[in-house]
C-alpha cells in the first residue's frame, strides 16, 4: 500500500477524540477512587480498629503519608510514561516518598531491636493477609490498567512497573492498618518485599501486556 | 525531526484541531509529517531498503494515530511525534538485528583442494570456529557492540539505536572487545604451535 494511501485511511478512520488529562490530573482521579475503595475494604475487613492509638503513633502517620505519597508519584510517573515526549525525569519522581518510607522503617526497626532484641527482628510467615491483600488491590489496579492503556505503550515495562509500585502502595495503606502493632521488620519483609516482587512481576510482563493497538482494517 | 518554532506551531495547530475530528487538519499534519518520518528513518536507519524504509514511515503513522488522544495542545508536537517515531525505530531495529542473526550467510567457493594451505582465505581469520568460541566467551557488552558494528557492520549511530548504549560507550566496547579476541585467538594460535 502507498503511504498517500494510508493517510487517506487513517484521515478516513479519525474523527473527534476524547484528549487524555495531565498525568497528574489523572493520578489525582485514579487516586480518588482507589482510595475511598481501599478504605471500604479496611474497614470490612477490621476486626477493632483504635483510631486515637494510630492517630497518636507518628511512626505511623509518617508511613502512611509517605505511602500515599508514593502512591500519587508512581501513578503520576506511570502516567507520564505513556505521554510522548513527557520528561523522563518525572519516572524518578516515587523515590523521595519511597526513600522516606523506608527509611521510616527502618528507624522502626533499629527501635524493636533497642525494645526487643533479636525477636524484635524475627520473620514469621504471615499468609492469612494475602487473600485480603489481593482483595484490596484488585480495584486500583483494574481501573490503573484501563487509564494506562489510553496512552502510547513507549516503555511498557517501566510504565507497568510504576503502575504496580502504585496499586502496591495504595493497597498497602490499607493493609497497614490491619497490621498496626507488627513489628517494622515484618512491614519490611512482607509489605515492601512484597511491593518490589509485584512491580518486578509486572515490568517483566511489560511488553507482552502493553503494546501498540493500531486501527484495524487500515492496512 | 527537531522543534522548529513556526512549523512546530503549524503543525501543533493542525494536531489540535485533527483532535476535535477536523479531517482536513489531519490531512494536511499527516501529508506534513510523513516526509519528515521518512528522512528521519532514512538519516537513523540507514541499512533498511527502500520498501523497509516506507514500511517502517507507514507504521509511525499508524502509531501516531493510535497514540492522537495522547498529545496535550499546551506542549509542542514536534517533540512528540518525535518520541514516537523513535520508539518505533528501536522496535524495527531490534526485530532487523534479531532477522539478521538469523540468517546464515556463506560465500560460493568455485574450487577447493585437498591441501589445508589452499582453503586458506587470504584475510581471513583461519580457525572460524575458534573465533566464534572466543567471541561468545566476551563480556555481553563487548560481544554485542562487536556484532552490530564488525559483524552486521552497522553504523555506531544505528548500533546505538539498536543497543541502548551510547555510541562512544560502543566505540571503547568494540576496541575492548577486539584486542580480548586478538588477545585471546594469538594465545590459542601459539598454544598450537
Amino acid at each position: 500500500m502507498q503511504t498517500d494511501e494510508l493517510i487517506q485511511r487513517l484521515v478516513a478512520d479519525t474523527g473527534a477524540v476524547r484528549r487524555l488529562k495531565s498525568p497528574w490530573w489523572r493520578a489525582i482521579a485514579w487516586l480518588a477512587l482507589a482510595l475511598p475503595y481501599v478504605a471500604v475494604v479496611a474497614w470490612v475487613h477490621l476486626a477493632s480498629f483504635d483510631a486515637v492509638a494510630v492517630v497518636a503513633d507518628p511512626r505511623f502517620m509518617i508511613e502512611q503519608a509517605a505511602g500515599l505519597a508514593t502512591a500519587l508519584t508512581a501513578a503520576f510517573a506511570a502516567f507520564a510514561s505513556v505521554v510522548p515526549g513527557f520528561d523522563r525525569r518525572a519516572l524518578l519522581l516515587p523515590l523521595a516518598p519511597l526513600a522516606l518510607w523506608l527509611a521510616s522503617i527502618g528507624q522502626g526497626c533499629v527501635e524493636d531491636w533497642l525494645q526487643l532484641g533479636p525477636d524484635g527482628l524475627s520473620v514469621r510467615p504471615d499468609w492469612d493477609c494475602l487473600p485480603a491483600a489481593l482483595i484490596i488491590g484488585a480495584v486500583p489496579a483494574a481501573v490503573l490498567f484501563v487509564m494506562l492503556r489510553r496512552g502510547a505503550p513507549l516503555h511498557p515495562r517501566v510504565s507497568l512497573a510504576l503502575a504496580a509500585l502504585a496499586v502496591a502502595a495504595v493497597s498497602n495503606l490499607g493493609m497497614q492498618v490491619f497490621h498496626f502493632r507488627d513489628a517494622s521488620v515484618m512491614l519490611l519483609v512482607w509489605h515492601l518485599g512484597g511491593m518490589a516482587a509485584i512491580s518486578l512481576v509486572a515490568g517483566s510482563l511489560g511488553g507482552r501486556v502493553l503494546r501498540w493497538r493500531h486501527a484495524k482494517g487500515v492496512r | 525531526m527537531t522543534e522548529g518554532s513556526d512549523q512546530d506551531r503549524r503543525l501543533a495547530s493542525l494536531m489540535r484541531s485533527a483532535q476535535d475530528g477536523d479531517d482536513r487538519a489531519y490531512a494536511a499534519l499527516l501529508g506534513e509529517v510523513a516526509p519528515l518520518i521518512r528522512r528521519m528513518v532514512r538519516r537513523r536507519l540507514a541499512f533498511l531498503q527502500p520498501q523497509d524504509v516506507e514500511d517502517l514511515v507507514q507504521d509511525v503513522l499508524l502509531s501516531l494515530h493510535a497514540a492522537r488522544a495522547t498529545y496535550q495542545p499546551a506542549r509542542p508536537f514536534l517533540p512528540w511525534a518525535t518520541a514516537i517515531v523513535r520508539n518505533r525505530m528501536v522496535d524495527r531495529a531490534r526485530r532487523h538485528a534479531r532477522q539478521a542473526a538469523n540468517e546464515v550467510e556463506s560465500d560460493r567457493v568455485s574450487e577447493t583442494f585437498a591441501a589445508e594451505t589452499t582453503n586458506m582465505h587470504e584475510e581471513g581469520y583461519g580457525d572460524a570456529e575458534a573465533l566464534r568460541q572466543a567471541l561468545g566467551r566476551l563480556p555481553p557488552g563487548q560481544r554485542r557492540a562487536i556484532e552490530l558494528v564488525k559483524l552486521k557492520e552497522m553504523s555506531l549511530n544505528d548500533a546505538a539505536a539498536v543497543s541502548g548504549a551510547s555510541a562512544g560507550a560502543l566505540k571503547v566496547a568494540v576496541h575492548r572487545g577486539i584486542a580480548a579476541l586478538r588477545k585471546a585467538l594469538g594465545a590459542k594460535g601459539s598454544a598450537k604451535d
